[in-house]
C-alpha cells in the first residue's frame, strides 16, 4: 500500500500526541495487554476459547480473524465492557475491568457509536470533556484530528448527514481526542477508501513512533502487513502469534491469507 | 396483493415478538392486570368517605310518651357505613378544620332543637323553625360530594318515613368549603395534566436512552472517565429542564387561555408537576437501563401507564378502591401529584398542606436515580 497517498487526501502527519507526558509507572509487566485464558460464554455459545495473548508496549498488534472469530470480544473485555467468563485480562498491568485505566485508553467501537444529532465539532468536544481536557486543549487536537481524517469541511455538519465512511472518521478522531496510551480500535478502516486507509495506517505508525500501543482487529488480512505483530483468531481460539513474516515462514505461504487458510485446516485436523 | 409477501411480513414479525420472551410476556400480562385493578377499582363504589357531624341536637320527649327520641340519631344510624364513615366533632369550626387539614370531606351540622323543630313542624307546617341539616362540602372531588349527599339524603329520607316526619327537614349542600363552582373540567384537568407529562416525559427519556443503547454511543461513554452516576444526573438534569417547560406550558395553557381554576399559586402548581416531571424522568431511566431491547423499553410503558392510571385517584378517590387494592395506589407516584395538584389548584393549598407530597416526588426521584445509577454501573457492552 502507497505509504504517501495519505497526504494527498489533505491529511498530514501528526505531532508526538504523547510528546509532553511523563513515562507510564509499569507495575507488573512490559505488556500494554495481556490475557490468560480467556473465555467468554454467551449463553452456551463459546465467543473465546482459553485465548492468551501477550501485547507489548508501543507497537500495533493486529487482532485478525474471520467474522465471528471473537476480536470484538476480546477488545470488549480488554476496555472493560464485558467481563470474561473465564480467565483473566490485564490492561496497561492493570487487571480489568478497572476503571482507573480508563483515561489512558481510547476505544473505538465496531458500529458508529456517536451522536448522529450532534456535529462532528460537538461529538469531539464532548469525548474531550468527558477527559477533563480544557477547551483549549480540545480545540488544538480536534483541529489536528479533523485534518487526519479529512473532515474539517464538515467540523459543523451534523454527523446523520455524513456518509458512513465520514463517520468511522469522526469516530476513529474521538477515540483519539484524549491522546490515549493505548487505543483498541474495533474494525477501523471498514468503510474507508483505499487512500484514506493509508493515511490511516501512516497515522497510526506515527502514534506507534510516539510510545503509543494501538490494538486493531479487522477481517482484511492485507493490512496485517502494517502490524508489528499479528494475533490469529479463529472460533475464539488464538491459532498464530508473532510478526506477519514469522507467520508466513512458519506456514510455507506468501500472503495471510493463505497462512490463515493452511492453520485454518490445521486446526481442524487437530 | 400477494398473499405471501404478505404473510411472510406477518411471519417475520411474530417470530421477533417472540424471540424477545420478557416483551412478550409485558404485552400479555399488562392487559390482565389492568382489568383486574379496572374491574376491582372502577366496581368498588365510593366507600369509606370520612364526614365530620357536628349534633347540637339534643333529642326531645314527644309528649305525652316518656320516651326521648332523636331524628338526627336516626339519619346518622341510617347513613350507609360503608359509604360514610361519621367523625363526631363538637363543633363547626373543628369540623371546617377536618376538611381542611384532608382528614374529612364534609361537615354536617344538626341544629340545636333539631327533632324538636322538625317534630312540631310535622304538625304545623306554617312554623318558622329551623329544621335544616346543612351540609358543607368540600366540592372539588365532584364524584366524593355527590356520593357523600346522596347517603345524607337517604338516610334522611329513611329516617323520616320511621319516624313519620316525612318532608319536615331539609337538606342544605349549597355552602361549600372547597370548590365553589368546581366544574367536571376544573376537577379532571389538574389530573390530566399531571398524567400527560408522566407519560410524555417518561417516553422522551426511553426513546432517548434506547437510542443510546442501540446505537452503541452508551457503551462508548462506559469506557470513557464518565462515572453512572454522572451520566445519570447530566441527563437528569438536562430533561428536568424540558420537564419542567412542558410543564409550565401546559399550566400556563390550562389557566389562562381555558379558565381553569386555579385558587392557589401557580408557581407551586408549577412545582408539583415539575417534580412528578423530574421523578418520571428517572423512572424513565431505570426502565431505559433495565431493558435489553427497545420493545422491553417501550413495552414498559404499558405497565407504567395502565394500573397508574387507574390507581393514581384521577377518576375516582382512593378510597373507592378496595382495601387490600389500596397499597398499590400509595406506591404509585402519580397518586401523590394528582392529590397535591388537586389541592394547590382546586383549594387554594399552600407548601405547608403538600409538602408532604413533595416529599415522597422526591423520594421516589431519589429512589429512582439511584436505582438507574446501579443499573447502568451493570450495563455492558
Amino acid at each position: 500500500m502507497d505509504k504517501g497517498s495519505g497526504l494527498e487526501t489533505g491529511a498530514t502527519l501528526p505531532r508526538s500526541p504523547i510528546g509532553k507526558r511523563t513515562p507510564m509507572r509499569d507495575v507488573r509487566t512490559e505488556y500494554a495487554a495481556e490475557t490468560k485464558d480467556l473465555t467468554m460464554l454467551f449463553g452456551k455459545f463459546k465467543a473465546l476459547d482459553k485465548l492468551s495473548l501477550r501485547i507489548q508496549r508501543g507497537i500495533i498488534y493486529g487482532l485478525l480473524g474471520p467474522n465471528g472469530a471473537g476480536k470484538t470480544t476480546a477488545v470488549k473485555i480488554l476496555c472493560g465492557l464485558l467481563t470474561p467468563t473465564g480467565g483473566q485480562a490485564y490492561v496497561l498491568s492493570t487487571k480489568v475491568p478497572n476503571r482507573n485505566i480508563l483515561p489512558q485508553i481510547g476505544y473505538m467501537p465496531q458500529e458508529t457509536a456517536l451522536y448522529v444529532e450532534l456535529s462532528v465539532h460537538q461529538n469531539m468536544e464532548l469525548f474531550g470533556e468527558l477527559y477533563g481536557m480544557t477547551s483549549k486543549k480540545i480545540a488544538e487536537k480536534e483541529d489536528e484530528l479533523l485534518r487526519f481524517v479529512a473532515l474539517e469541511k464538515w467540523k459543523h455538519s451534523p454527523v446523520a448527514n455524513l456518509s458512513g465512511g465520514m463517520r468511522h472518521r469522526t469516530s476513529l478522531a474521538c477515540s483519539m481526542i484524549h491522546e490515549p496510551r493505548l487505543l483498541l480500535l474495533d474494525e477501523p478502516t471498514v468503510g474507508v477508501d483505499p487512500e484514506l486507509r493509508s493515511a490511516f495506517w501512516q497515522y497510526f505508525n506515527a502514534l506507534r513512533q510516539a510510545g503509543v500501543t494501538i490494538i486493531i482487529t479487522t477481517h482484511y488480512m492485507d493490512e496485517a502487513q502494517h502490524c508489528d505483530k499479528i494475533g490469529l483468531v479463529r472460533q475464539g481460539r488464538l491459532i498464530a502469534d508473532g510478526t506477519p513474516r514469522q507467520i508466513m515462514k512458519e506456514t510455507k505461504t506468501t500472503n495471510l491469507e493463505d497462512a490463515f487458510l493452511a492453520l485454518s485446516r490445521g486446526q481442524e485436523t487437530s | 396483493m400477494n398473499i405471501k409477501r404478505t404473510l411472510a411480513i406477518t411471519k417475520k414479525t411474530f417470530r421477533g415478538i417472540w424471540s424477545d420472551k420478557a416483551a412478550l410476556m409485558l404485552l400479555l400480562v399488562t392487559p390482565a392486570l389492568s382489568i383486574v385493578v379496572f374491574a376491582f377499582g372502577f366496581g368498588g363504589d365510593v366507600s369509606h368517605v370520612r364526614v365530620a357531624v357536628v349534633n347540637q341536637d339534643q333529642g326531645y320527649q314527644i309528649p305525652p310518651s316518656r320516651v326521648r327520641v332523636s331524628i338526627s340519631g336516626a339519619i346518622l344510624a341510617n347513613l350507609d357505613s360503608k359509604v360514610v364513615e361519621v367523625y363526631e366533632v363538637a363543633t363547626e369550626a373543628e369540623g371546617v378544620k377536618l376538611v381542611k387539614s384532608a382528614k374529612a370531606y364534609g361537615v354536617i351540622v344538626f341544629p340545636k332543637d333539631f327533632t324538636r323543630n322538625v317534630y312540631e313542624k310535622s304538625l304545623d307546617p306554617s312554623l318558622s323553625l329551623d329544621t335544616t341539616i346543612r351540609v358543607k362540602l368540600d366540592k372539588t372531588n365532584v364524584n366524593v360530594a355527590g356520593v357523600i349527599r346522596e347517603a345524607i339524603g337517604d338516610a334522611l329520607v329513611g329516617a323520616s318515613a320511621s319516624m313519620g316526619v316525612e318532608g319536615t327537614a331539609t337538606l342544605d349542600t349549597s355552602d361549600a368549603i372547597y370548590g365553589e363552582g368546581a366544574t367536571m373540567r376544573d376537577f379532571f384537568l389538574p389530573a390530566i395534566a399531571t398524567y400527560i407529562l408522566y407519560i410524555e416525559t417518561f417516553l422522551m427519556v426511553v426513546q432517548a436512552f434506547v437510542g443510546q443503547r442501540i446505537s452503541g454511543s452508551l457503551a462508548r461513554l462506559q469506557v470513557t472517565p464518565l462515572r453512572p452516576s454522572e451520566f445519570v444526573v447530566g441527563n437528569a438534569i438536562a430533561y428536568s429542564v424540558l420537564g419542567l417547560m412542558q410543564a409550565a406550558i401546559m399550566l400556563t395553557f390550562s389557566v389562562y387561555v381555558f379558565g381553569i381554576a386555579c385558587e392557589g399559586s401557580m408557581l407551586l402548581a408549577f412545582l408539583v408537576i415539575g417534580v412528578l416531571a423530574v421523578m418520571s424522568l428517572s423512572l424513565g431511566m431505570v426502565l431505559s437501563s433495565l431493558a435489553r431491547r427497545s420493545e422491553q423499553a417501550l413495552a414498559s410503558l404499558s405497565i407504567v401507564a395502565l394500573p397508574s392510571f387507574l390507581l393514581c385517584g384521577m377518576f375516582w378517590p382512593v378510597e373507592a378502591i378496595p382495601t387490600w387494592l389500596r397499597p398499590l395506589s400509595y406506591v404509585v407516584p402519580n397518586t401523590y401529584a394528582i392529590n397535591a395538584a388537586r389541592d394547590v389548584m382546586l383549594q387554594g393549598w399552600g407548601i405547608g398542606q403538600i409538602w408532604l407530597e413533595l416529599v415522597v416526588l422526591a423520594a421516589f426521584t431519589v429512589f429512582f436515580l439511584a436505582l438507574s445509577t446501579v443499573s447502568l454501573g451493570r450495563v455492558k457492552g
